[in-house]
């Protein structure tokens, strides 16, 4: 069932009505690793590469 | 980024700076939810102390030897083991965020970062809309210590700042 369907992030595990309350979700994320926002940042920068057409952001090597 | 942080404790045990932090929106993500940003931001005290009352501020000795390192100019920014890093020498409030900025490991290598106290007063002081909305992610993300904060703002002037940012209601 959908409702029951679980998210995990790091070590948290949230119901997806959960992860939709914005402000929760926020903080949540605000608690995850140096590490995990650093991969997290270069997704973002990926993503607004190839997908929000700024082909000059630079992706960070890790 | 690992290897980037090497270097930049790298400079700081060869002297060529006193003490470093991370600042800016790095700084910024140690704290809050993840979000796009592009550059590393590095604030550092130089050796010999006061910039403040120094005419030139000279940063050629860093940048030499990060040229001789191979590492190369992107922009404004200096490539570091594929991170683009602009080096910032602290002034008052930057020194004292440095100062009190925390120890952290990233994979295993000791750096620091600006605590979420300072990098307000900072993002306050730019005024820029990213940096208010930074300003508003912290405020809303980590347990600010705002008797902390209260006496930053007050010791460099930014108490009305605060207020007025406040008062707009920023993003509500």
């Amino acid at each position: 069932m959908e409702g029951e369907q679980k998210i995990i992030i790091g070590e948290k595990v949230l119901r997806r009505r959960e992860l939709f309350e914005e402000e929760v979700a926020r903080r949540e994320r605000a608690k995850l690793s140096f590490e995990e926002k650093i991969k997290i940042l270069i997704d973002l920068q990926k993503l607004a590469r190839d997908w929000g057409g700024k082909k000059d952001v630079i992706i960070w090597q890790i | 980024m690992k290897e980037t942080l090497k270097v930049l404790n790298k400079l700081k045990e060869k002297g060529l700076v006193q003490d470093y932090a991370i600042g800016g929106a790095i700084a910024a993500l140690r704290w809050i939810e993840p979000f796009f940003t592009q550059d590393l931001d590095v604030f550092i005290l130089l050796k010999d102390g006061d910039e403040k009352k120094k005419e030139v501020i000279d940063l050629s000795p860093i940048y030499e030897y990060l040229k001789s390192k191979g590492y190369k100019w992107k922009g404004h920014w200096i490539m570091i083991e594929g991170v683009p890093v602009d080096i910032f020498p602290a002034d008052p409030l930057e020194k004292e965020a440095i100062e009190q900025a925390q120890e952290v490991e990233y994979e295993g290598i000791k750096t620091k970062v600006i605590v979420p106290e300072y990098l307000i007063a900072l993002f306050l002081r730019a005024g820029r809309n990213k940096d208010c909305r930074k300003i508003e992610m912290l405020l809303e993300q980590c347990q600010i210590d705002k008797e902390r904060l209260q006496k930053i703002l007050s010791q460099y002037g930014l108490d009305e700042k605060f207020k007025e940012f406040e008062e707009r209601g920023y993003g509500r």
